[in-house]
């Protein structure tokens, strides 16, 4: 089907020196040279994207696919040739914004989210400048929409994370009543935080905080830069996301059994736990109960607070930053030993929801598309 | 919602699903061998296989779609019938059976053994409630599946069939009357059976490994802040709040809130069942106490009501406290995956209440299930299965290398979702008791109310923070879906009372 494009529409885009004309029957505008420039107006541009959307891609489409797709008259390999690379050189970081480029981290970057509104139907017709705005708008509330969503993710984390805590305590105190506790730092009853304390702590550290938070990551978890060599073809983007799970309070005894597992040490636990499932014949079963006997033991930091039952601490303790792991030495050799032994299969990129859990470290994501950056 | 126009051109989403597929298998090849090119037609005399045996496909979801296509096409009963034209009795075809089965052996490649397990378990099925109603033959054939899975063993499709088992095994046994093990297998859903720390490692690890949870906790959320913007006092009526982990992050949001007056006061009023289910009253009670130690820790004023449910677990509107000048919400999250089971009554009657409280809004998260087709046993037994095998498909995308921590899931949270959802049809077989909540509302009168672009980009932007395979479609304008590939999983919707016409 043929569009027409009425030169005026032309004439309001960016200025050129050379003498224009207007191809009447399609509505193209060359240049007058001996081999003539095409005008790539919005209209024509708005075409061309939808041709190449259709044919699956930048990547996909051809030329000669394009061309027929499009259908306007005038319009050569050539100067379809030119611009496909020109569109495939600008999408080069994110091929499109669809879920893929959003799975490239949260950081769709302005430059696709523009061409892909420009692209967008809705737009069509409007001149350069409310595009502009309205690009600048989506751009902005996609941005904020990514800060906030970080934000909730956390918050959810921080949640979880009192409920595990809470769960550890009581299971804690059940194993304090039996007397199968031995040999573990003495659990400091004195502890408590008072209300007040809590608030400044939480205040201090925590929510308002997270309003600082650099989205793009930084050193959220120092622990994290260990896992950049497995990320190294992807931005740190996610790092915010990470719930602090390092100071979840079970833990096996010996520091040996941390190898192989990820870094939370409930995951730890939950994961040798699984293996034991699927080794050990004497884990079996519910009677494996792993939080019985003198098989577990409640690292230190958790311990100073098991006594406390009262959700006063239980908060305090989920809002403890993670230094506290670092300066339990026993925590830096498991890390250690697990990132040797969790190193993933080389083949696969891990993808950013990694972070979102130290847990999820242990596997691999199956990455589907290569890297953009690969 | 221009940035999202992508979503609606189908090659985009093939192109990806496809890309992925390849990558999978040539990363995956180790532990997982496919030889590609086998040839279905070899074996089976009932099925068309030709509609498997094209292009790659290493999700079972895949192949029990394409099955579902046949369940319409071919008589079911012709898969049955096939074993009886081979023996008269029910031992002979077990004998066919067994040598099918050993045949297959041979050959390791996981689809081919998931087809076959597909198949045994329609065709027990079919043998449990079909025209041709004949027990001794599904007790044959679930002896014989029994044989050839384990929960905890195998390919996806292998785990899965397990439980199939073991559901159908249930009916089987129950329906027979010999023992009724209502307590163990028609559980409804509930996971009480595991080690508390089992439920919270098994939770985390389904929020670590899908957004299943998150997508519908963070629609509703962000339906919840923009339709009370400028209130000072909302109070959100909780149909069943769990742990009430999704409220955090909606306190986050309203002290996060930057501009206008200082954030509203929060109410929340969680649903209690009465009786000694699993959300008993002290685990609703301690669910409020973290809530509050939460909210004080982030400085958003907030309190915490419990309003119990009748006996028969129905809501009486007139037990709950309103306030006057608050806004009111209604929340009602159902099916997550680690939800246990709510009856229909129940649920119509808290959305019932919606009617005469007129509430700002209704948040309402849903299982999506399959084109309504065959309503009878089989299809929707189907369906289900369909269902599950997404689900596992998408768990292991996600977290491919952990197989015992997708065991544990599966034990602690599919497993019984699985055989209670059996349970279920199986028991409603004659009726039409196909609940969408959200075609439910919406005859009752209730008003769409808009997604917004910023919600509809938070899905779609949290879906990116995991594996590929999941999308997020706008399949309505107050309707978010979440699929995993071709699947469609789960749904959140908003909805408002009509009666509300000024909002």
């Amino acid at each position: 089907m043929e569009r027409m494009f009425p030169p005026k529409k032309a004439s309001t885009m960016n200025s050129h020196d050379r003498p224009m004309c207007v191809q009447g029957d399609s509505g193209l505008v060359l240049t007058t040279d001996p081999k003539p420039r095409l005008r790539w107006t919005v209209e024509l541009h708005e075409r061309f994207v939808d041709a190449v959307t259709q044919l699956g891609g930048p990547d996909k489409a051809t030329p000669k696919t394009i061309m027929r797709v499009m259908g306007v008259k005038g319009l050569t390999l050539y100067h379809l040739k030119s611009h496909l690379q020109k569109f495939r050189l600008g999408k080069q970081p994110h091929k499109e914004f669809n879920d893929h480029s959003i799975k490239d981290g949260m950081r769709a970057s302005g430059l696709e989210l523009q061409r892909n509104t420009a692209s967008s139907s809705a737009i069509i017709g409007r001149n350069m400048n409310e595009m502009q705005m309205e690009v600048q708008r989506r751009l902005h509330e996609q941005l904020e929409v990514q800060k906030h969503l970080q934000l909730r993710i956390e918050a959810q984390g921080k949640y979880m994370q009192s409920i595990l805590e809470k769960a550890c305590q009581t299971l804690t105190g059940e194993n304090m009543a039996t007397g199968n506790f031995k040999g573990i730092g003495g659990a400091t009853q004195g502890n408590t935080l008072d209300m007040g304390v809590m608030k400044d702590f939480g205040s201090l550290l925590n929510f308002p905080s997270f309003q600082d938070l650099n989205i793009y990551g930084g050193d959220h978890d120092d622990h994290h830069q260990l896992d950049l060599q497995h990320n190294m073809d992807r931005p740190p983007l996610v790092e915010g996301f990470m719930p602090n799970n390092e100071n979840i309070c079970l833990g096996k005894k010996k520091p040996s059994s941390y190898s192989g597992s990820g870094k939370s040490p409930l995951m730890w636990n939950d994961d040798l736990r699984l293996q034991d499932l699927g080794t050990t014949p004497s884990c079996l079963g519910p009677q494996d109960d792993p939080f019985k006997g003198d098989q577990i033991q409640i690292a230190p930091l958790s311990m100073d607070r098991s006594c406390n039952d009262n959700i006063d601490s239980s908060i305090s303790d989920i809002y403890e930053s993670k230094p506290l792991l670092q300066g339990d030495p026993m925590g830096e050799k498991k890390f250690d030993a697990s990132l040797k032994l969790e190193r993933p299969s080389p083949l696969r990129a891990p993808l950013q929801a990694e972070r979102m859990n130290p847990m999820i470290k242990t596997g691999t994501m199956v990455q589907g598309r290569s890297s953009p950056f690969g | 919602m221009a940035t999202l126009a992508m979503d609606d051109i189908p090659q985009f989403g093939f192109s990806s699903y496809t890309t992925t597929t390849t990558t999978t298998n040539s990363t995956t090849t180790s532990d997982d061998d496919h030889s590609g090119g086998c040839n279905f037609n070899a074996w089976s005399p009932v099925v068309n296989w030709d509609a498997f045996s094209t292009g790659s496909q290493d999700d079972f979801h895949d192949l029990i779609e394409s099955m579902m296509d046949d369940v319409a096409v071919l008589n079911p009963d012709r898969v049955v019938v096939g074993h009886e034209d081979e023996g008269s009795n029910s031992a002979a075809s077990d004998s066919t059976d067994v040598m099918m089965v050993d045949e297959l052996n041979n050959g390791d490649d996981d689809d081919f053994k998931g087809l076959r397990l597909v198949h045994l378990l329609m065709a027990a099925a079919e043998a449990l409630t079909g025209v041709n109603k004949n027990r001794d033959l599904a007790r044959v054939i679930l002896v014989r599946l029994k044989e050839l899975v384990s929960p905890t063993d195998g390919s996806n499709m292998e785990r899965l069939a397990a439980y199939y088992t073991e559901g159908l095994h249930g009916l089987l046994e129950g329906a027979g009357g010999v023992h009724h093990k209502s307590g163990h297998l028609f559980s409804n859903g509930s996971h009480s059976d595991n080690h508390p720390m089992d439920v919270l490692a098994a939770f985390q690890l389904l929020q670590d490994m899908s957004p299943y949870v998150k997508f519908g906790h963070f629609t509703a959320n962000q339906a919840i802040l923009e339709a009370v913007a400028h209130e000072k006092r909302v109070h959100i009526v909780d149909y069943d709040i769990m742990e009430g982990i999704q409220w955090a992050s909606l306190m986050q949001a309203l002290v996060a809130r930057k501009d206008g007056p200082p954030g509203p006061h929060l109410r929340i009023t969680a649903l209690s069942r009465g009786g000694s289910g699993r959300r008993s009253i002290g685990t609703i009670q301690e669910t409020g106490r973290r809530l509050t130690a939460f909210s004080t820790s982030i400085g958003q004023p907030f309190s915490f009501h419990q309003c119990r449910l009748d006996s028969d677990e129905t809501f009486r509107p007139s037990a709950l406290k309103l306030v006057r000048g608050e806004a009111l919400v209604f929340n009602c999250m159902l099916h997550l995956p680690h939800f246990s089971y709510r009856s229909p009554n129940s649920v119509a009657s808290f959305l019932d209440g919606a009617k005469t409280l007129s509430p700002r809004l209704i948040t309402l998260v849903e299982e999506e299930m399959g084109p309504i087709g065959d309503t009878g046993f089989v299809g929707r037994f189907m369906d289900s299965l369909h269902h599950y095998s997404a689900v596992y498909d998408s768990l292991e995308a996600g977290f491919p290398n952990q197989s015992r921590a997708r065991a544990l899931v599966e034990r602690v949270f599919l497993g019984p979702r699985i055989a209670g959802t059996l349970a279920r049809i199986y028991r409603s077989r004659e009726e039409e008791e196909r609940d969408c909540w959200g075609e439910w509302l919406g005859g009752a009168g209730f008003k769409p109310m808009s997604i917004s672009f910023a919600n509809h980009c938070q899905a779609k932007l949290l879906l990116g923070l995991f594996n590929d395979g999941y999308r997020v479609e706008e399949l309505a304008s107050n309707k978010l879906v979440l699929g995993w590939k071709s699947r469609r999983m789960l749904s959140a919707s908003l909805w408002s009372s009509s009666s509300d016409s000024d909002f």
